[in-house]
């Protein structure tokens, strides 16, 4: 089945193309699990396309939003097939299709998530440019008359050293295009890839520093017109009645589009629209959430906790047993709050809605939704939806969402099939939502008469984050978005339950930066700190005692204490606070080396060891682990979206104050351990950590546990 | 019909009056470099040079600029040659990049005024700019490096 299709899909990209110039074709190919229903035939596959020119494109789905992906996955194949980096552009496919698309849970989707980037492409982008250097290799041989065998590839070229001959890559596509490629591509050895696991200037960063990177809110098309939103403040809530009269003789307005919850004014310019919008006069439907607040949600929550029987995801020997057998017990009962995304662009989306298509300009980190709303907004099949990807302006897990889809497109469609660019404020990114959801969760420990750890007891109170998902399958009660670094975790402790009642909101939730994790570490973590203080022992040898045979938790647990000289005495004033994470495929640890002083905490340095498995660029690794410290630290200490009278309070960066410049700790040191593990993540791995180190530093400081997030005001 | 210097040229826009800078940027003369983010001058995305000093476009309104003298991100420099813009490619500073156009914009202001800046006049000056990504350490060793390739 694969290499029927693989064959057919070749065949066909080589009849599209065989009226222009010479070009070698090479699909990148899905491995045997990812198999490819054979109707699936909207799009192409992933390709590398080696043109006489000289010049290399590949199409790849993966969307750019900072983590420097496109940089990434251009090294894995320049790298494997001896390309100069100069040579390449990546390209993304207008429509998904199954071999764009990677498995989440039983379906396949074409999603830029999950830290997904490297670790599910690595493979495939470098069997796919070792076919095309074997193909290009065989040319050479042809035309230089010698062995392939003495032949070998570098920046662009096939070299033949002992006569001292070179070819160029495109003067050999003609001929290698003729050739099969093989099954079975013999890969570069790994000490001679040069690309790999050394810092590669990223391609996207110049057009960053002129202006020039074209983002979702910056695509121009002629005709366009502008939109902005007036949208229900309670969610649920739909438009009872809409008055335009006031909006629509506002200058430059053209029209006022109902939409779901609310409206778009469509306008010459977005300040128009805008000004408009908040013209309209509009009432909107009573909901019985209308009273609803975090305070409630809260209330909710901690009953929960109370609640007999709670649904069982994971067990493992017998924790009630065990607890009662203990000789020491340590119980605690932790909150996190809702936190909003906060990209700097908010969500934009402009398109073009004609007869027979759709065309859609959108940041986007899923691109299935994006079709599955724009079809179902135009009516038109998924088939007729087109997309192009702009940089993201930040993604963090916001950028996945169809409702900004619906609104262009109806928007599109009330004013005659002209594309119109739909672009919330940022007080509508603010209030309406998605959240990371607020989470409430009691753990309970029984330690033995040496202090180690015989029960765990991990319960989970609030909503579940995959019922925003159609095709995420929930198996028994395990909620996979909601359940991260607590269900996999690896301490030794042989009586462990994890469970989850489910007590659900009222308000659409979206992933956050590193999703469960970003909660369930702050949980886990905060309590193995507590039982390793109850049990008397030193918090990271405490992690060390229960994770024999963990070679990933124990490098990274070394290198961090390595780093951040564990152990050696601070001055005055100076504490350290530890925490592990596994995550996306990585595992990380990070000490917080923090000080209090007249009530206020100050985090001095942070040291973080990653084990990602091989670091492709390592910078990048590095930017990725800075960035997430910053984002995770601002938002344990003082973020979060409250709700009163069914609405979010918070509306701007006023009130959601995100970290600046002056406010970062100093130093941010980052290791990265390469121990031969496989590929992880690193977009989202550094963020779970830094709540529960920083923390951990806090009771080192001050003896005072922190269970609640934000923290900022409990230090006093 | 609101005159001014853009980058080095005059130019005009017809747009109401109290409309703000940043939209006669950005939709009326197509500059689209300077970012929306706030809308209220907390995030400095939207920073731009008026007659040299850096300003938050976003609630400078077109009659307030009328005659006045703007610098955007694309005006910093014709070929990125700027010691700011090599420096930020040296020390690989954006990620997703939104707001570096205001904080390149701020730095340069910063730069004339301080071609030495101390830490703590980076923080002075820079933390009205607001990077999502977390690219702050970048951010501060680009504008060390920057002043002292000048």
């Amino acid at each position: 089945m694969k290499d029927d299709m693989t064959n057919v899909s070749r065949r066909a990209l080589l009849k599209t193309s065989a009226a222009t110039a010479a070009v070698l074709i090479v699909p990148i190919a899905w491995p045997a699990e990812f198999a490819v229903a054979a109707s699936d035939a909207t799009g192409l596959t992933p390709y590398l396309k080696i043109h006489a020119d000289g010049t290399i494109t590949a199409l790849l789905p993966t969307t750019e939003m900072g983590q420097g992906i496109h940089t990434g996955q251009m090294m894995i194949l320049a790298d494997e097939l001896g390309a100069a980096p100069a040579q390449f552009k990546i390209e993304m496919p207008s429509q998904p299709s199954d071999a764009f698309r990677v498995k989440f849970g039983a379906t396949m989707r074409q999603r830029s998530v999950g830290s997904h980037g490297i670790r599910s492409w690595h493979d495939r982008l470098r069997g796919a440019a070792a076919k095309a250097r074997n193909v290009l290799v065989q040319a050479a041989a042809s035309q230089l008359g010698v062995p392939a065998g003495e032949l070998e590839t570098a920046d662009g070229f096939v070299v033949h050293k002992a006569s001292d001959k070179k070819l160029a890559f495109g003067a050999l596509v003609a001929d290698a295009a003729k050739l099969p490629l093989p099954e079975e591509p013999q890969l570069r050895p790994e000490a001679e890839r040069r690309l790999i696991g050394k810092d590669f200037p990223r391609i996207d960063i110049p057009s960053k520093t002129d202006g020039s990177a074209v983002y979702g809110v910056d695509v121009k098309l002629p005709d366009m017109l502008h939109g902005a939103v007036r949208l229900a403040p309670v969610w649920r809530a739909d438009v009872e009645n809409i008055d335009g009269k006031a909006a629509l003789a506002l200058p430059g307005v053209v029209a006022v589009v109902k939409v779901p919850r609310g409206a778009v004014v469509v306008a010459k310019t977005w300040w128009q629209a805008k000004q408009a919008a908040g013209a309209l006069v509009v009432t909107f439907t009573k909901t019985e959430h209308d009273g609803w607040s975090s305070a409630k949600q809260s209330a909710d929550m901690r009953a929960g906790l109370d609640k007999a029987d709670a649904p069982v995801v994971m067990t493992k020997g017998d924790v009630n047993a065990a607890l009662q057998g203990a000789a020491k017990k340590v119980d605690a009962i932790y909150e996190v709050p809702m936190l909003a995304h906060m990209c700097m662009e908010p969500s934009v989306c402009t398109a073009k809605v004609t007869a027979d298509r759709v065309d859609l300009w959108i940041p986007t980190q899923d691109h299935d939704i994006a079709v599955e709303e724009a079809a179902a907004a135009s009516g038109l099949a998924n088939d007729k939806v087109f997309i192009s990807t702009p940089y993201l302006g930040g993604g963090f897990g916001r950028k996945g969402r169809g409702e900004i889809v619906t609104q262009a497109v109806l928007a599109s469609k009330a004013v005659g099939g002209k594309p119109v660019k739909v672009m919330w404020s940022r007080e509508d990114e603010t209030q309406q939502g998605a959240y990371r959801p607020a989470m409430m969760a009691r753990f309970s420990a029984g330690l033995d008469a040496d202090g180690k750890m015989v029960a765990l007891d991990m319960l989970l109170s609030g909503p579940q984050m995959g019922r925003e998902y159609k095709h995420v399958k929930f198996e028994k009660n395990a909620d996979p978005l909601t359940i991260a670094s607590l269900v996999n975790n690896k301490y030794q402790v042989a009586n462990q339950v994890l469970s989850h009642t489910v007590v659900d909101v009222p308000l659409p939730l979206s992933p956050w930066r590193s999703v469960s994790s970003s909660q369930n570490a702050f949980f886990l973590e905060s309590f193995i700190d507590e039982a390793a203080a109850v049990a008397g022992k030193d918090p990271l040898q405490f992690r060390r005692d229960h994770l024999a045979g963990q070679k990933r938790h124990q490098a990274v647990l070394d290198k961090v204490a390595e780093m951040s000289k564990w152990g050696v005495t601070l001055p005055k004033g100076v504490s350290r606070g530890v925490a592990l994470d596994e995550s996306y495929g990585s595992v990380t640890a990070q000490v917080a080396e923090v000080a209090v002083e007249g009530g206020k905490l100050k985090v001095h340095r942070m040291f973080v060891a990653i084990d990602c498995g091989r670091a492709i660029n390592p910078n990048s690794v590095v930017a990725q682990m800075q960035g997430s410290i910053i984002e995770g630290l601002g938002a344990a200490m003082r973020n979060r979206v409250t709700v009163e009278n069914g609405r979010a309070k918070e509306s701007n960066f006023g009130d959601y104050p995100v970290m600046r410049m002056n406010e970062v700790p100093p130093e941010v040191h980052v290791a990265i351990v390469e121990i031969g593990s496989p590929l992880g993540g690193a977009g989202e791995p550094g963020v779970p950590g830094i709540a529960p180190a920083v923390a951990n530093a806090v009771f080192a400081a001050t003896g005072k546990r922190i269970r609640m997030l934000p923290f900022g005001d409990q230090i006093a | 019909m609101i005159e001014f210097s853009l980058n080095g040229k005059n130019v005009s826009a017809d747009v109401v009056e109290d409309t703000p800078l940043l939209w006669v940027l950005r939709d009326t003369l197509g500059l689209t470099g300077t970012k929306y983010g706030c809308g209220i001058a907390q995030c400095g995305s939207c920073t731009v040079h008026v007659d040299g000093e850096a300003q938050r476009s976003c609630v400078l309104t077109a009659k307030s600029i009328a005659g006045k003298s703007i610098t955007t991100i694309e005006g910093l420099s014709p070929d990125r040659s700027h010691a700011l813009q090599k420096a930020w490619i040296a020390e690989q500073v954006p990620q997703c990049g939104y707001c570096q156009s205001g904080q390149l914009m701020q730095a340069a202001a910063l730069l004339k005024t301080k071609p030495n800046p101390t830490d703590a006049d980076i923080d002075e000056a820079m933390s009205g700019v607001i990077c999502r990504c977390g690219t702050y350490h970048r951010i501060r060793l680009a504008i060390k490096r920057a002043a002292a390739d000048v």
